[in-house]
């Protein structure tokens, strides 16, 4: 795990210091005003911030879509995350031998078997359909996001692939 | 008091103005509020038509302002917690040490050379100790260092300085209301201070499950109305056992830290703190009759520079036992100079107390002064800390070279 260090700034927000893999140093503020700022440090001199980034609320939460892969997955990964304390969302691709494949949501009875909930589906043509009614077929290649906890993600993704808990 | 909403309407403007030229000219508002309330003062010159001497409202704005230095005491207690003061470490605990220490001494050593007594020597003392929280934080953030390595620490000195404000506060009040003569006295005084402090926040502790559950309550209205209820009674009743009522609110603050409400609590008064702080500063102008200001001159620029080379070296001497670098510690020094809301707390505990009349208008003076050259130092801070390091040779010209090197235009906002 790359090194974060978090520490308290007392009056103005939360600091977050990460030194990466590839020798960069970057330290993000989040400030209480919801402002967040990213600063590029000189890895030479640890005093002087080479460039930075200033951010409001929703331009940093959009950001940080982009770079959690949101938006647009990086190839190399299957699945992608994000975990909003005990609720985590995720991204599912369905695989070709699946055993949901034809099937609907309410067939499968998805919430009421697992506990999560598919909040949006998005076709193997980007067509994205937000909160898929029961009645949605599920096809091969469609990324399913699902919100749940994380045993009822685990249950959902037995139920997609299997037909069955 | 006929028109006495328009009157406070016109000092609002006033203050409002203040706050847009300080953004114009990017700095403190808090000078600004103060000359701008020393202009308009009950001692200022009638100019004709204009009269806009609040001598209807003063007595209100006044008010309003003491409501100022309860929010403002109250909020430093909400944020401050001890499980952060442990957090933040033990290189924190030297350098507030070293700082408040340093300080300190150089502030009963300034009283004690202008020859006056005591009681004024220890609220000098407290005067030129302690630091402005609010604008150190906004200068930090306004010249985007708050990434910087040594901003812990400067905000960790900023911490202890606002502990030993309460303590130091406390004792004081204490002594200076209390009326005691003798050295035991004093003592018994300031004990008693610090034991209901000590008394309230033990209770407290004891009461934060049941504090949690009380405030549980949906309505703002009515959680607020609990909320300044306790502020407000508790600190009066402060002021009954001869405690500074900022102190009361300093503890109720404490006390209300601790409960899961904080963050609801904070968030609902900050604007209150921002509106009321403003008026203190603007009252504590009008109170200063701008006549005064000349005899208070010299023992102000005596007392600037002492600080500035008390916070210099304490600053140095704190990065350097961290392990920052010189250049980072020398920012730390030349950031934690300003001076502000404390200060003028602590001068106006002085004038309830009927002490000399000179410690308003040096403290006036003196937060003036160092108001606006904290900021102005903390901007010019690589300038200056390379002329120093010419004489001291702190950091080897290779070092500096490549620490100066980048960096350097992109400071605007």
């Amino acid at each position: 795990m790359t090194n974060i260090r978090e520490s308290d700034l007392p009056g103005i927000g939360r600091k977050f210091q990460i030194d990466t893999r590839s020798g960069d140093k970057l330290v993000i503020i989040i400030h209480d005003d919801g402002r967040r700022e990213l600063y590029h440090f000189d890895p030479d001199d640890p005093d002087s911030s080479i460039s930075m980034v200033t951010l409001d609320d929703d331009e940093a939460r959009q950001v940080a879509g982009i770079i959690g892969g949101l938006t647009y997955r990086p190839k190399a990964l299957e699945s992608v995350e994000v975990a909003l304390n005990d609720l985590v969302i995720e991204w599912y691709k369905v695989e070709p031998n699946s055993k949901c494949v034809g099937r609907t949501i309410g067939e499968l009875q998805i919430r009421k078997r697992t506990g999560a909930t598919v909040i949006a589906v998005i076709d193997k043509d980007q067509k994205q359909t937000v909160n898929p009614g029961p009645d949605y077929v599920l096809k091969a290649e469609t990324i399913l996001v699902v919100m749940g906890e994380r045993q009822q993600i685990k249950a959902f993704k037995q139920l997609v692939s299997n037909g069955s808990e | 008091m006929e028109h006495i909403v328009f009157e406070v309407g016109l000092a609002l403007t006033l203050m409002a103005v203040a706050g847009l030229i300080s953004i114009r000219l990017r700095f403190s508002i808090i000078p600004f509020l103060i000359l701008i309330g020393m202009t308009v003062g009950p001692h200022a010159p009638q100019l004709g038509m204009v009269d806009l001497r609040f001598i209807q409202s003063a007595p209100l704005i006044e008010f309003m302002g003491r409501l100022g230095v309860l929010f403002l005491l109250f909020y430093v207690g909400l944020e401050f917690s001890v499980s952060r003061l442990i957090r933040a470490g033990r290189s924190i605990a030297i350098g507030g040490t070293i700082h408040v220490g340093l300080n300190f001494v150089l502030g009963l050593l300034f009283g004690w050379m202008m020859g006056w007594p005591l009681k004024e020597i220890l609220v000098v003392a407290g005067i030129v100790t302690v630091s402005s929280s609010a604008i150190v934080a906004k200068v930090l953030v306004d010249l985007k260092r708050t990434a910087n390595p040594e901003t812990e620490m400067i905000l960790g000195i900023i911490m202890f300085d606002d502990v030993f404000l309460a303590v130091y506060l406390t004792i004081l009040s204490g002594l200076l209301f209390s009326g005691a003569t003798s050295v035991g006295g004093v003592i018994l005084s300031g004990g008693i201070a610090l034991g209901f402090m000590l008394a309230i926040l033990a209770l407290g502790r004891v009461a934060v499950p049941w504090l949690n559950r009380v405030l549980n309550i949906g309505s703002t209205e009515v959680f607020l109305l609990v909320v300044f209820a306790a502020l407000f009674l508790i600190s009066g009743f402060g002021e009954t056992l001869h405690v500074a009522e900022a102190i009361g609110a300093l503890l109720v603050g404490l006390v209300l830290g601790e409960t899961e409400h904080r963050k609801r609590i904070e968030h609902l008064i900050l604007p209150l703190r921002e509106v009321f702080g403003a008026m203190f500063f603007f009252s504590f102008g009008l109170s200063i009759d701008p006549r005064t200001l000349g005899g208070a001159v010299w023992p102000a620029l005596g007392a600037v520079l002492l600080t500035l080379v008390g916070n210099f070296t304490a600053g140095m001497l704190a990065g350097r036992s961290a392990g920052l670098s010189p250049k980072a510690a020398a920012n730390i020094g030349l950031t934690i100079v300003a001076r502000g809301e404390f200060s003028i707390i602590m001068a106006n505990l002085g004038k309830s107390a009927g002490l000399l009349s000179i410690l308003q208008p040096f403290a006036a003076l003196y937060v003036l002064i160092l108001a606006v050259v904290g900021p102005l130092l903390a901007k010019e801070s690589k300038a200056i800390f390379t002329t120093l390091n010419k004489v001291f040779k702190w950091q080897s010209p290779r070092e500096t070279k490549a620490s100066t090197a980048p960096h350097g235009k992109k400071e605007h906002g």
